[in-house]
């Protein structure tokens, strides 16, 4: 009986333990992330432009800058991650590799205006 | 102009990016003449990019929205939130017996 009591404890243990959020919610914070990256990696790719950065130097200050927004994003959510997103990986690397695209575009594309034309 | 805050901060601080991209290209114009070579943009530009790029984050920051908290417990996630005089709420009275005024004015 006592065995039985402990499964039964235990599988209510794993019910509790069982992830359950508001997929809307977390969606829509997902959203603001993406919007905020994609902005600011083409900010950051301007300003690599304008600066003239060639080679590595773009890339360290891409990481930079996107080290910076998570850092301001943790803070945005109050350094409570868990109450908003269900994993630290949503707030500091998801679009991390699409914002390194549009880095790419615009800062050659600032660079070529401001240093060659 | 139904612009929040952030939106305007942030159109300040393309401005201000913009202008220091002109005036690097003026700046790169002038070593073209003097026969300098670039070693990188003036003291003026790195100011404003700097100004440019905290403005810039500032309204990345604020514009997109507030997070949402996913705890289904939490107060903003209620599935329903009754106010507490339900007890004393009348859908169905005698009133609706009574001609109402709006159907007097059609008769008139």
């Amino acid at each position: 009986m006592a065995g039985h009591n402990e499964s039964e404890k235990k599988s209510s243990d794993a019910l509790d333990d069982l992830q359950t959020f508001r997929a809307e919610n977390l969606q829509s914070n997902m959203k603001v992330i993406y919007y905020s990256r994609t902005f600011l990696s083409i900010i950051g790719g301007v300003v690599a432009g304008i600066l003239g950065f060639t080679g590595l130097t773009g890339f360290v200050f891409y990481f930079l800058v996107m080290a910076i927004t998570s850092v301001a994003l943790i803070a945005k959510a109050k350094f409570s991650i868990h109450t908003y997103f269900d994993s630290w990986n949503r707030v500091v690397f998801d679009g991390f590799l699409g914002g390194l695209m549009s880095f790419v575009l615009f800062w050659t594309f600032a660079y070529d205006i401001v240093h060659i034309f | 102009m139904g612009f929040s805050v952030g939106f305007v901060i942030g159109l300040v601080g393309v401005l201000i990016l913009s202008h220091a991209a002109y005036s690097t290209s003026q700046y790169r114009g002038l070593l073209k003449i003097t026969e300098d070579e670039f070693s990188g943009p003036p003291f003026s530009v790195v100011v404003e990019l700097i100004v440019g790029l905290v403005l810039c984050m500032w309204a990345a920051l604020t514009v997109p929205g507030n997070f949402l908290s996913i705890h289904p417990h939490s107060d903003e996630n209620r599935m329903v939130s009754l106010p507490d005089n339900l007890d004393f709420m009348i859908f169905n009275h005698r009133g609706k017996v009574f001609v109402t005024e709006i159907d007097m004015k059609l008769k008139h």
